[in-house]
């Protein structure tokens, strides 16, 4: 009974820790960049950006666990890097045809929602990078990346949200609104996290 | 004379160009993370460029092929496969004529395999051309893709580590090393896309006509 809890302990901190380095350390998006074309796209149509974190975040964890039993297999190939983004794109394949049978079933007004928001997560730089940078973890630490990618995705798609709306108003030099300035944003952000981390800048 | 070019041909200069104002990184943001993550060498910054066209152009003009019939889903993930089936003999010419970008551009490198050209804009966008125009608007993007990459690439090596193309560049006496992180990238991207923003809009600006007074002196 003391070894079960004392494991379930040390599982417990090894995926808090790696759900919190997720969102914040190797933060997919200001860290990463990966995702950017996502999350501009969701926050200039106005979508839910809660709906489609929360789908990313499903994707990417039922993916990360196929992923950690397929790698033990993808690893043994000859050319194995050379072939990984094939068995990725299948087994993204499979739950993208899963989670739509699924959400078929929900009444048509959530439906009308929520499968745009699966097409435009499912083959999305952010599932697959975080499916390539969850290679070395165990099965657990799988779960808690994925789930950890997800809401440092939220978090993040929230911060771009907020400043968006401010970032497209008329004081903004003509040469500067829009895309521009919200790219800057996003640099200050992710320089925000990289002071958050303790990355000491050349002075 | 440029613009008067423009304004006259606006058209067929927009249906053609992703060079330039319909450029995949600075109008719209896609495939940016490569840029922004490894494009810290011109190196890098030409094996990434090469690997991107390679793979964007033979994928989209392979899957130009499957029928529309088939459901989107179905589409997205066969345009996804077959870019990552043409990615295993790109990588291998990548290991072979550059090894150390290999490792130089990690995860990026699969990641150009499911890039949004290929995913969403091959079927919102380039499956709904014709194939000649589809290739052209391809090899504009592949150029425009590079054009930045490379921009993006040296003014990071040269500024950040006072090098080209790994050699030391005698004269420069500081360097920046914090340009070389991700948020280097995205202001320096921000920074190229305001630029073009302005150039656009001088391009669009209607031109000016001499006023009577001016004339009533000539």
């Amino acid at each position: 009974m003391y070894n079960f809890w004392r494991v379930f302990q040390e599982t417990a901190m090894g995926m808090g820790s790696i759900a919190v380095a997720a969102v914040f350390v190797e933060n997919i998006l200001l860290s990463r960049a990966m995702g950017v074309s996502a999350t501009l796209f969701i926050i200039r149509k106005k979508n839910n950006l809660w709906l489609f974190g929360a789908i990313l975040a499903g994707i990417i964890t039922f993916s990360s666990i196929l992923v950690y039993f397929a790698d033990r297999w993808i690893q043994r190939l000859e050319h194995s890097y050379e072939w990984t983004p094939f068995f990725y794109v299948l087994i993204v394949g499979a739950v993208y045809v899963c989670v739509l049978l699924a959400c078929s079933r929900l009444p048509a007004k959530y439906r009308s929602q929520i499968i745009p928001m699966i097409h435009l997560s499912a083959f999305n730089g952010a599932v697959f990078g975080a499916l390539f940078l969850s290679r070395d973890y165990n099965f657990w630490e799988h779960i808690a990346f994925g789930l950890g990618t997800g809401c440092g995705f939220i978090l993040a798609s929230y911060l771009v949200a907020l400043g968006y709306e401010r970032l497209n108003s008329s004081r903004i030099p003509s040469a500067f609104r829009g895309f521009p300035i919200t790219l800057i944003y996003i640099g200050i952000l992710s320089l925000a996290f990289y002071g958050l981390i303790g990355h000491g800048l050349s002075i | 004379m440029i613009r008067s070019f423009y304004q006259k041909h606006h058209r067929t200069w927009e249906k053609y160009d992703q060079f330039l104002f319909n450029n995949p990184i600075l109008e719209r943001g896609l495939v940016i993370a490569p840029i922004v993550v490894t494009c810290t060498s011109l190196s890098n910054a030409l094996t990434l460029s090469a690997a991107f066209a390679c793979i964007t152009i033979l994928t989209i003009a392979v899957t130009y092929a499957i029928p529309k019939k088939l459901p989107y889903t179905i589409r997205v993930i066969l345009n996804a496969a077959i870019a990552a089936l043409i990615f295993v003999p790109v990588s291998m010419a990548v290991r072979r004529w550059q090894p150390e970008a290999v490792y130089q551009l990690g995860a990026y490198l699969p990641l150009l395999a499911t890039n949004s050209l290929i995913v969403q804009k091959s079927e919102s966008r380039y499956h709904r051309q014709k194939f000649p125009v589809m290739l052209a608007q391809l090899a504009t993007a592949s150029l425009g893709f590079a054009a930045v990459a490379v921009l993006t690439g040296t003014v990071r090596e040269i500024l950040g580590k006072g090098m080209l193309l790994g050699r030391p560049i005698e004269g420069i006496t500081w360097t920046v090393p914090s340009l070389l992180l991700p948020f280097g990238g995205f202001l320096l991207i921000g920074f190229l896309a305001a630029l073009l923003q302005k150039f656009r809009l001088w391009m669009e600006k209607p031109p000016r006509k001499p006023q009577k007074e001016e004339q009533h002196h000539v």
